[in-house]
């Protein structure tokens, strides 16, 4: 357990005093979480299925067969008509539907034709469905869950390795320093989205979709970490310059120590305030490459498509739009708020005096 | 129908050029034959003067029975008028103005070849017929395989040179020359045609090795080549005329200064253009520009219609026609916009499902037939097209008498499939419902497609399909990068489609012969090569290989009896079901437009075998209803609604 020093509580407590902030980090850290549970609130599995006494809860399972369910077919059981088959049969059987008895893939027509619908409490599509009669909600929460989970590891990955090489940079300088300065001032030139529709255009689509999320995530991560090193290094070259360290080289401590428990905690201030706006920029950089489709491979439920979809149906379906575009909104709102209060209280010049 | 549009070998259906803005080739402006080349081409004339002959009219066959069309009524209507800007929409700027070779056979192509350039004549598109074009009469000799044709005298090319009949000798010298990088082309020249005989500057004829029932109009569809511009051919020809507007036949021609690259290209009306008053042309070709912006997307090139920048847009898509621009949209209600839908007479277009038979598990016929009874076409025919348009029924639909008389598509079914998939060791569901066979590998392929409007169609097909245990993995393509892969044999299944032409009876050389499947398909005891690569190229987009296939196709190629062309072609179309590397999508027996009010038609609107609205260009512009239009729009005035069907012509099965 990493014991959290007076200097950081602080900070941390100053955080939660800045009410906005809080909130928004509140409400975010919820969403994500139900997201996680997303297939208990939207999704065409049933939650629970008690088929002659049996209870069932194909939810995370394997797929069931609707013979399973002395159903005709072996493909998988369509749970609303089973619902509906249970109640008629009326033999005690009965089947618990999520709230949004929808998955993202499939389409589901009120009337004959596949068209958008607008949001309706009885059809239980509470956002309306898009131009294939999907449902919009279903699409935007698994959209969503992919885009902030895809922002996360996006900037995970950018910090380790920023911090890894801007830290190094920094502190053994010289040669290595100028070298790599001079290498990250080229690769940063190469214009970063057009990189990844280039590199992810040529990306087979014979790999399955969570390996080219994967592939996406590396080709974005690769022409985004140099922003990182240097602000990494800076801080690296003034902490490396303080007494402190000077004191703990002269008592014998490894590059390991020095760099680990001495410079990184003390850099960690100017790192997390640029968290999330890291995760901002991740967000629209994938719902910009979906828009523009470069991103996920269809039907993956993505926020770019969706806004995609919705510029195209303006005048017709105005409610695409809107839900996508809500969406976003929202969560650019959220993670800027919490950026900003992470700024205000990890600022150094409220703990320190420069003379 | 001309020879070089059916040429189109390779023109899908809808819009398949890219993106480039490459920088013009360094451009020496074409220069008059210099004395070594016409003796250069002399000499490639007298090296085959089995092919190229030289003749006096003393020579021609006495007995000829000379026609020139002239029963035929006119095209178009008389109370079209000349004059005003049409503007239109292109998805992207063409990435030549070659009309052949690398990158030539694109969208743009059409407007510089396809469908307004003139050849010998050409088929009636209401009489199926032959009317003439470049040629005043012509003569069919069926005895001798030959057509003869006296050229137009008049006949100018558009930079005022006289067309003759040296410039079809030198069609085929351009034709059959390995620089124009078409290997299409140099097959078709020298395999289709056996002879060309020059008797004066306008008197020629042409042999065809087998006298085929429309043997007149495979000589009547040869177009020119100006001579006078090209010269002789060499290795740079591809570059240097990569944006070069070679002087044509046709009305339209593109300046130098309105090629705007990446943005727009505009075409011309050639005020001198020969065949202005002539009689089956004189009505078309009436817009004095045609200008032609490139509007990447769909939704957007909609709007630009909906403000009027845009004269015509083409609503045969239900979102667009029901939706976007409903019968009750205010500017339709207006009369600003009118809505028309034709029904017209042509072989469609082949919508469906491309299987490479040279991938693993396509190779085995099961899996195959498994897919065609997972697809579910009719889902998508009555969901997403609303019902409006049909099942396709084999690959060669549409040729009356050629056409099989009782194939049908493989209907969706789900046990069939499961059954088919079985027999393929595919018995048992993985956990995601996708079948496994014993291996372990997963019943899945990449479903890709360069029709980005149609992507919605994919998704449905994979939800149906995974009812079936199949997966299908979606690759949505741009236009070009999606025909560059199955031009490469790279899919695994390809939706797309070749536009085809108005012919009489359907081809398979091209589509499913072996030459066009593998470098060397079978060794020379008649097995299967076990080296053998696939061949890149080609239409060949099943990679489909049958020794029996390939000898009914030669038969077919060298028969010139309609009967045993007839079951010949029946015997191909069940043998082609039979393999189920295709699956039949759908058809649409009509074309539907919205177009402002400005832009007229004729009574009957278009004519029996045009494939789109702007086709035959019989509409004309009414500049003065224009300005009334725009000016209506702000003053609130209204004209009554129009919003017509055109079925005199409605086939049956539409």
């Amino acid at each position: 357990m990493v014991a959290i020093n007076p200097e950081t509580l602080r900070k941390l407590r100053r955080f939660r005093a800045i009410r906005r902030g809080y909130v928004s980090f509140l409400i975010f850290a919820g969403l994500l979480l139900l997201s996680l549970f997303g297939e208990l609130l939207v999704g065409s599995r049933a939650l629970i299925v008690s088929y002659q006494g049996e209870w069932h809860f194909p939810t995370y399972t394997a797929f069931h067969p609707g013979t399973n369910f002395g159903l005709p077919y072996s493909y998988e059981t369509n749970y609303r008509e089973l619902a509906e088959r249970f109640r008629e049969a009326d033999q005690g059987d009965w089947v618990l539907l999520p709230p949004v008895p929808y998955n993202p893939f499939e389409s589901h027509a009120a009337g004959d034709v596949y068209k958008p619908e607008p949001p309706s409490l009885a059809t239980k599509h509470f956002l309306g469905t898009d131009t294939t009669s999907r449902d919009i909600l279903a699409r935007l929460l698994y959209g969503t869950r992919i885009a902030l989970f895809f922002a996360l590891a996006f900037m995970a990955s950018v910090y380790l390795i920023g911090i890894a090489i801007g830290c190094a940079m920094g502190y053994f300088g010289g040669l290595f320093d100028l070298l790599f300065q001079r290498f990250i001032e080229i690769w940063s030139n190469v214009p970063f989205l057009y990189m990844v529709i280039i590199v992810f255009s040529v990306v087979p689509a014979t790999f399955s979709v969570p390996v080219r999320i994967g592939v996406l995530l590396t080709v974005m991560v690769l022409f985004s970490w140099t922003a990182m090193t240097y602000y990494m290094r800076t801080e690296t070259y003034k902490e490396k310059a303080r007494d402190y360290t000077a004191a703990a080289r002269l008592i014998g401590a490894s590059n390991t120590r020095i760099i680990f428990r001495h410079i990184l905690p003390n850099a960690m201030s100017t790192l997390v305030t640029f968290m999330p706006f890291t995760v901002v920029s991740a967000i629209a950089a994938i719902t910009s490459l979906d828009f523009l489709g470069f991103g996920l491979p269809p039907p993956t439920p993505s926020l770019g498509e969706l806004l995609k979809q919705g510029t195209a149906t303006l005048r017709t379906a105005p409610w695409i739009v809107g839900a996508a575009f809500g969406t976003l909104v929202v969560l650019l709102t959220l993670v800027t708020f919490i950026g900003e209060a992470v700024r205000e209280s990890f600022d150094p010049k409220k703990f320190t005096i420069y003379q | 129908m001309r020879l070089w549009p059916a040429a189109a070998t390779a023109i899908c259906a809808m819009l398949l050029f890219g993106c480039s803005e490459e920088p013009a080739a360094p451009a020496p402006a074409a220069a008059t034959p210099t004395k070594a080349d016409e003796e250069a081409i002399a000499a490639y004339y007298a090296a085959q003067p089995a092919f190229f002959g030289f003749k006096t009219l003393a020579d021609l066959p006495p007995d000829l029975t000379w026609q020139n069309g002239a029963e035929l009524p006119d095209i178009g209507s008389p109370d079209a008028v000349k004059g005003g800007t049409e503007y239109g929409a292109i998805q992207d700027f063409p990435r030549t103005l070659r009309t052949v070779g690398p990158d030539s056979n694109g969208s743009f192509r059409p407007w510089l070849l396809d469908d307004t350039a003139m050849s010998l004549a050409h088929r009636h598109p209401d009489a199926f017929a032959p009317y003439p074009g470049l040629a005043e009469a012509w003569a069919v000799s069926p005895a001798d395989k030959t057509v003869y044709v006296r050229l137009d005298p008049a006949a100018r090319w558009s930079d005022g040179v006289p067309i003759t009949a040296d410039d079809f000798l030198y069609a085929f010298y351009f034709f059959q020359s390995p620089h124009i990088i078409a290997p299409w082309y140099n097959n078709w020249y020298t395999t289709q045609y056996v002879n060309i005989t020059k008797y004066d500057d306008h008197t020629l004829s042409v042999t065809v090795p087998e006298a085929k029932p429309d043997m007149d109009i495979r000589v009547l569809g040869l177009g020119p080549r100006p001579r006078h511009f090209y010269g002789v051919l060499d290795e740079d020809f591809v570059t240097r005329y990569q944006w070069q507007f070679a002087p044509t036949t046709g009305a339209y021609v593109v300046r130098e200064e309105d090629i705007r690259k990446g943005r727009s290209i505009a075409l011309t009306r050639n005020e001198a253009w020969w065949a202005k008053d002539k009689k089956f042309w004189r009505n078309r070709f009436n817009a004095d520009r045609i200008v032609l912006s490139v509007v990447r997307d769909t939704a957007k090139r909609f709007e630009a219609f909906k403000r009027g920048d845009l004269d015509f847009f083409g609503l045969n898509l239900a979102e667009y026609w029901y939706e976007k621009l409903p019968h009750e949209d205010a500017d339709v209600q207006a009369g600003y916009i009118h809505k028309a839908t034709f029904y017209n007479q042509r072989p469609r277009p082949t919508f469906g499902l491309w299987l490479n038979t040279s991938r693993a598990l396509l190779d085995d016929r099961n899996v195959r037939v498994g897919i065609n009874h997972a697809t579910n076409w009719q889902l998508v025919i009555e969901k997403f097209f609303r019902s409006d348009y049909r099942r396709m029924r084999t690959s060669s639909d549409g040729y009356g008498p050629f056409s099989h008389p009782t194939l049908t598509a493989r209907p969706y079914d789900i046990d069939a499939a499961l059954a088919a998939f079985a027999e393929a060791g595919f018995r048992e569901r993985g956990p995601d419902g996708i079948l496994v066979d014993a291996a372990g590998r997963r019943l899945s392929f990449t479903l890709s497609t360069g029709y980005e409007a149609l992507k919605d169609i994919l998704t449905i097909l994979k939800e149906e399909a995974a009812r079936a245990g199949l997966d299908f993995r979606i690759e949505v393509l741009d236009s070009t990068a999606g025909w560059k892969k199955v031009q490469e044999k790279k899919h695994d299944i390809h939706f797309s489609a070749f536009g085809v032409a108005l012919e009489m009876y359907p081809r398979f050389w091209e589509t499913y012969h072996s030459v066009n499947a593998y470098d060397q398909a079978f060794l020379e005891d008649g097995s299967v090569n076990p080296e053998r690569q696939p061949k890149t190229q080609t239409n060949n987009l099943e990679v489909l290989a049958l020794p029996e296939m390939d000898r009914m196709i030669d038969a077919y190629r060298g028969s010139g009896d309609a009967d045993e062309m007839r079951s010949l072609a029946h015997a191909m179309t069940a043998l082609h079901h039979e393999h189920a590397s295709f699956v039949p999508g759908y058809v649409q027996g009509f074309y539907r437009v919205g177009h402002w009010r400005w832009v007229r038609f004729p009574a009957g609107f278009n004519h029996r075998h045009s494939s789109g609205a702007g086709q035959q260009f019989v509409h004309w512009l009414d500049v003065q209803a224009k300005a009334e239009t725009q000016e209506a729009k702000k003053s609130g005035r209204t004209w009554p609604p129009s919003i017509r069907v055109f079925d005199q012509f409605r086939s049956a099965d539409a």
